[in-house]
């Protein structure tokens, strides 16, 4: 066991006039912290490459996670893939990359664009061999695997984008490896290598992509826990206990609610210092306890924290508010979705009387609401969470 | 003299952020910072309608921005002079 984790992400743009993407990603978790990821690519576009790049991923991951060779794979998509009425041929390309327990990867790639090693933020060469399998030549890697190690898997879309556009030829693969170096940031999430890559494609394109483009990155980092105090237990003895728990958890504790930090800086015997900034007229101001990495207001943040938890697994066009702003709800918000991979929620349920009343937005209700959907986004997001009340 | 605006949910909701922002220009004004040490608070526990601020140790409820001259003048200018 190693204190690794296999961070995830695929997304694509779809060939200008075209309702269906013509490529397809499969992700499938093996076992704990082990995934196989295919990304398939269907012959032409529209719903016939759909169909083959559907009917290949799902075949593929289904088969590779219940330890078939990818040899049978490989097989079965010969025999099983309808054949093309123009061309006379069954056809899709395939990625697979196999990461077991964070510990080595395995790519097997057949005709896509080869997939991007970068190790350190630069890209590394590593060795294929070379097998023939149903006629097709397909190229495999067994790869050891470091911290911030990052895959990058594309379809040809990729590749292309810009032909004829913004450039004659396209930008090739070389391309493509300078950006992601040039780009390259320790701190980025497989979601933001991902969406960078992809946002570049499309705006070679001119926002009208050529052809089906998908990219899906794999990164390769450090667990690291984040823990989240929110209200005051409902038995007011629990207290001690409570915040005794919550601080004995290693990695970054944030204290939310003014209760709540009034008891957690009783229990540290610190004084709570409260900002007086207000960042943002909506968000309440931040304070500082010693020993807590991050204290704000409850309900009014967290409910914050929700919504761009929501446009992250969606558009994630407030991506650019809570990015950088240093107001509470986007001060969470980077710390749970990008820096966390293990995140324990340490919820009170006692009810403030103050807050009981029919003309404010901020009842007991809406906060058990908020916890129970903030963990629902963040399991979207990849995270292990635990949630504990009190 | 020390002057505490709450921010807690239900003040913040109540308008605290009109009230600091009032509280910054009244002392500004009158150049008063030498004298007025302003800060924010978490919940005073006092929620009512309109939001709480503690001057020294006694917490005034309801603050709005129409009565806020009121209560500006009647804690904190009068007991300055």
């Amino acid at each position: 066991m190693n204190n690794l984790c296999t961070d995830i992400a695929y997304n694509s743009v779809i060939k200008h006039g075209e309702q269906l993407c013509g490529d397809k990603v499969e992700l499938i978790e093996q076992r704990d912290n082990s995934y196989v990821m295919v990304l398939a690519d269907g012959l032409g576009s529209g719903v016939k490459a759909n169909i083959l790049a559907t009917l290949t991923s799902k075949i593929i991951s289904t088969m590779m996670a219940n330890n078939l060779s990818i040899e049978d794979c490989v097989e079965t998509i010969a025999l099983t893939l309808p054949v093309c009425n123009v061309r006379q041929i069954a056809y899709s390309t395939f990625t697979i990359i196999r990461v077991v327990d964070s510990e080595e990867a395995e790519i097997i790639q057949y005709d896509n664009p080869q997939v991007i090693i970068l190790r350190d933020g630069k890209s590394i060469d590593y060795p294929k061999t070379v097998t023939e399998i149903e006629g097709k030549t397909i190229f495999k890697t067994k790869i050891k695997l470091q911290e911030n190690d990052v895959f990058i898997a594309m379809s040809d879309g990729a590749i292309y984008a810009g032909v004829g556009k913004t450039m004659n030829f396209g930008w090739q693969r070389d391309n493509i490896v300078s950006f992601m170096e040039q780009m390259y940031d320790p701190e980025y999430t497989a979601k933001s290598l991902c969406n960078l890559l992809l946002d570049e494609c499309n705006r070679l394109y001119g926002g009208e992509p050529g052809d089906d483009t998908t990219i899906g990155t794999i990164k390769i980092r450090k667990r690291a826990q984040i823990n989240v105090l929110f209200g005051p237990p409902s038995n007011p003895d629990d207290a001690e206990k409570m915040n005794s728990l919550f601080f004995s958890k290693g990695g970054k504790h944030i204290v939310c609610g003014g209760t709540t930090s009034s008891l957690a800086a009783k229990y540290l015997n610190k004084p709570i210092n409260t900002s007086i900034d207000y960042l943002d007229p909506e968000i309440p101001p931040t304070a500082t306890i010693e020993g807590v990495d991050l204290v704000t207001e409850g309900v009014i943040t967290m409910s914050k924290v929700l919504e761009y938890a929501k446009h992250y697994l969606e558009s994630n066009d407030l991506y650019s508010d809570w990015s950088f702003k240093k107001d509470g709800a986007s001060q969470i918000s980077r710390m749970l979705f990008e820096q966390a991979t293990d995140i324990n929620f340490f919820v009170g349920r006692a009810i403030n009387p103050a807050h009981q009343n029919p003309n404010l937005p901020i009842s007991f209700n809406i906060k058990m609401q908020i916890v129970e959907e903030l963990s629902e986004c963040l399991k979207k997001m990849g995270k292990r969470i635990k949630v504990s009340y009190f | 003299m020390k002057v505490y605006v709450c921010v807690g949910s239900s003040c913040h909701l109540r308008g605290s952020y009109d009230i600091i922002n009032l509280m910054k220009k009244n002392i500004a004004e009158r150049q008063l910072e030498d004298k007025v040490e302003l800060s924010a608070a978490f919940c005073l526990g006092k929620c009512t309608d309109g939001v709480s601020v503690k001057f020294e140790d006694e917490v005034v409820c309801g603050v709005n921005k129409e009565n806020f001259d009121d209560i500006f003048s009647e804690y904190v200018l009068n007991r300055l002079n």
